[in-house]
């Protein structure tokens, strides 16, 4: 159990002290770093607690979310493209520290996966029978389902939130409206006149 | 299966929401519409909800309840909204708020606290006050061209974002130390000489008092009513405090039932500081949405006082407290969108100046809404306060009766202070005649409600007695 208690703290420790430089950083690129390195010492402590779909989740489903944050960092912080390309090499050594850590992090794991029943505590809220995925689907569509229903409808408000607050009907936009490009006839657009002879034609106003 | 009728209103929402989008998304400049087919889908609910007020029944293994406290508290929320649209569609239209997203949003809203009055479950209780609280964040920030409501937004939602996490911290600790989310489970292993237990348990209380804008968690409400359009700020003061309400009586009296000792000493701090706060800081204000809101923040502190006691007399004595308020604030609301000038909505008090001689008798509906907020005989205020503090002599808390009495003689000033101004000040101009029937109509409803409830108390009583019992 000692070996276990020092990885436990080990994760911990980074868990915590990475989520305070999030906050404490002032250079907002290092804090996205410091976001990352959080979420994986997170999805480590998720999987000591013998919880592997959640702590794959959470690396997946982060890595998603850090790089929409990417973005916001590069829109907010108002610089122009090239000055964050010549910025670029000042963040090396930095990015190279957080994915040194994260290497050890990932090599403590797998080094220690031989004697994972070791290292993942067994208590009654994980069910060793079956995977986590099988345990989670018992649950989650059977005594959770009005639950589940209701995150999709809080989904669904942020999506309206999103749009109300943000889109903009411009009147003077022209926009493709494709029934009336495809309806459109020949007939609508072009008119055959018969020309009478030195007499010209005269254009309907 | 068999016993899904028992959730038909959340079920019946929870569609008409969808096909309310569906409405708006494919006909343009809908609002007229979508708002019509919501009030009418909140007259059809009501009767819904009515038809399993008498049962008590658990559904989805105990994770989710439906009683006589929880039918009535649903019915409450679900008329205070149909007022909150019905009495605003005026100003709605005036400051370009028709959006036909506008009714959708107070529907999700509205399903959302229909979760949290119900929920047997600390799941249940987050999701259903972020369905709440994410429709109200969009909600205030709704008119986005102005600076105050975007701000009114921005801050509410930041504040809301903590103390989300606050509550979900102090769920994730009652769940780790009993080893479940459902209220009986937490009721059965809950310990008193866990410190961890207690410190979730103060995490949840804070989160809830954020919900309802109780002191010290109440820095929130004065931006938020008076930034957020005023058809907002309504909605605002009156279903979202009965749904916290709701959801506070059902945590502390059924999962933290046994510790009554622990938690009785926080709400009693809570009651007292909002009562105090609520009184003092609203002597200086001259905006009539942020005197509101103070306002509010004292109401919700008498309530308190009535949960603070641990007996069945407290709870009820709450839950009459909340709906007369709900009924004095949509009155009071009312007024306030009558006090337009040359098509411009007012917020001074100031404005209000020489009312009387002008419209007496919409100064006459505001005397009594605010003399009855205020706790004076025989109007309904007068009644609210007077079951909290029989019920909180009864629990032997002589002390926050007396802070209570002091309290309402103090905040009687300030609303004694806008009668003055509305009939001994000069006059000024008149306000614009009354042209909406939302308006003229929930005036006249709530203000014969307070005027003549003395009469027969005992017929929402007996309603309230019925929904308080199925706590205990």
């Amino acid at each position: 159990m000692l070996a276990h208690s020092i990885i436990f703290y080990f994760f911990s420790f980074i868990t915590i002290a990475s989520s305070l430089m999030v906050i404490a950083s002032k250079n907002t690129v290092h804090a996205v770093f410091f976001l990352i390195l959080d979420f994986v010492s997170i999805s480590s402590l998720f999987i000591m607690l013998g919880a592997e779909f959640l702590g794959m989740l959470t690396l997946i489903v982060y890595v998603g979310a850090v790089a929409v944050l990417f973005l916001f960092v590069v829109m907010m912080i108002n610089v122009n493209f090239s000055e964050l390309k010549s910025g670029f090499l000042e963040y090396i050594p930095f990015g190279l520290l957080i994915g040194l850590v994260i290497l050890l992090e990932l090599g403590m794991m797998i080094a220690t996966w031989k004697y994972k029943p070791d290292f993942v505590v067994s208590n009654s809220i994980v069910n060793k029978t079956i995977t986590n995925t099988e345990s989670l689907g018992l649950v989650i569509y059977t005594d959770y389902i009005f639950f589940f229903q209701l995150s999709g409808f809080i989904l669904l408000v942020a999506m309206i939130g999103a749009i109300v607050l943000t889109f903009r009907r411009k009147e003077s936009l022209r926009r493709q409206d494709i029934t009336t490009q495809v309806s459109r006839e020949r007939t609508d657009s072009v008119e055959l006149i018969e020309v009478k002879q030195s007499e010209g034609v005269k254009i309907n106003d | 299966m068999e016993n899904i009728n028992f959730i038909y209103p959340e079920i019946f929402i929870a569609i008409s929401i969808l096909g309310l989008l569906m409405v708006g998304v494919f006909k343009t400049n809908s609002f007229n519409l979508v708002t019509k087919l919501t009030s009418f889908m909140f007259l059809i609910t009501i009767p819904i909800v009515f038809l399993n007020s008498t049962v008590s029944m658990k559904l989805f293994s105990n994770n989710y309840i439906v009683d006589e406290l929880s039918s009535f508290l649903k019915i409450l929320i679900l008329g205070s909204s149909a007022f909150a649209l019905f009495f605003t569609d005026q100003y709605i239209k005036k400051n370009k708020l028709d959006k036909f997203e506008y009714p959708v949003l107070i529907t999700t809203a509205i399903l959302g606290m229909f979760v949290m009055v119900s929920s047997n479950n600390l799941i249940g209780l987050y999701l259903g006050i972020e369905l709440q609280s994410l429709s109200l964040y969009v909600l205030a920030s709704l008119n986005r061209d102005s600076t105050k409501s975007t701000e009114a937004g921005v801050k509410y939602f930041v504040l809301g974002a903590l103390s989300s996490g606050l509550l979900l911290y102090g769920c994730s600790l009652v769940y780790g130390f009993t080893g479940s989310t459902n209220y009986y489970v937490i009721a059965e292993n809950f310990s008193a000489d866990n410190i961890a237990l207690l410190f979730g348990l103060v995490f949840i209380l804070i989160g809830l008092a954020f919900k309802i804008s109780a002191v010290p968690f109440h820095m929130w409400t004065p931006d938020v009513y008076e930034g957020a359009p005023t058809s907002v700020t309504a909605f605002f003061a009156l279903a979202p405090k009965v749904a916290g309400f709701g959801a506070i009586i059902r945590i502390l009296y059924i999962a933290f039932g046994n510790v009554f000792d622990e938690w009785q000493s926080i709400l009693i701090f809570i009651s007292v500081a909002s009562m105090i706060l609520g009184a003092v800081a609203a002597i200086g204000q001259t905006n009539i949405k942020r005197l509101m809101a103070y306002s509010s923040i004292s109401h919700m502190g008498y309530g308190l006082a009535g949960l603070a006691t641990g007996i069945n007399e407290g709870v009820t004595a709450s839950v009459i407290y909340i709906f007369l308020y709900v009924v004095m604030n949509i009155g009071s609301f009312a007024c306030i969108l009558i006090m337009k000038r040359k098509d411009i909505y007012l917020e001074n008090i100031r404005d209000l100046s020489g009312l009387s001689k002008n419209h007496p008798l919409v100064a006459f509906c505001l005397t009594v809404m605010l003399f009855s907020l205020a706790g004076i005989p025989p109007l309904a205020g007068f009644f609210a306060k007077f079951y909290i503090f029989m019920a909180v002599v009864k629990a032997d808390l002589i002390i926050l009766a007396v802070i209570g009495l002091v309290t309402s003689v103090i905040s009687a000033f300030y609303y004694l202070r806008i009668i003055k101004i509305m009939y001994f000040d000069p006059e000024q101009e008149k306000f614009d005649p009354i042209s909406s029937k939302g308006v003229k109509i929930s005036l006249a409803l709530s203000t014969l409600l307070i005027l003549f409830y003395f009469l027969n108390p005992s017929i929402l009583n007996f309603f309230v007695n019925l929904a308080s019992k199925s706590v205990q």
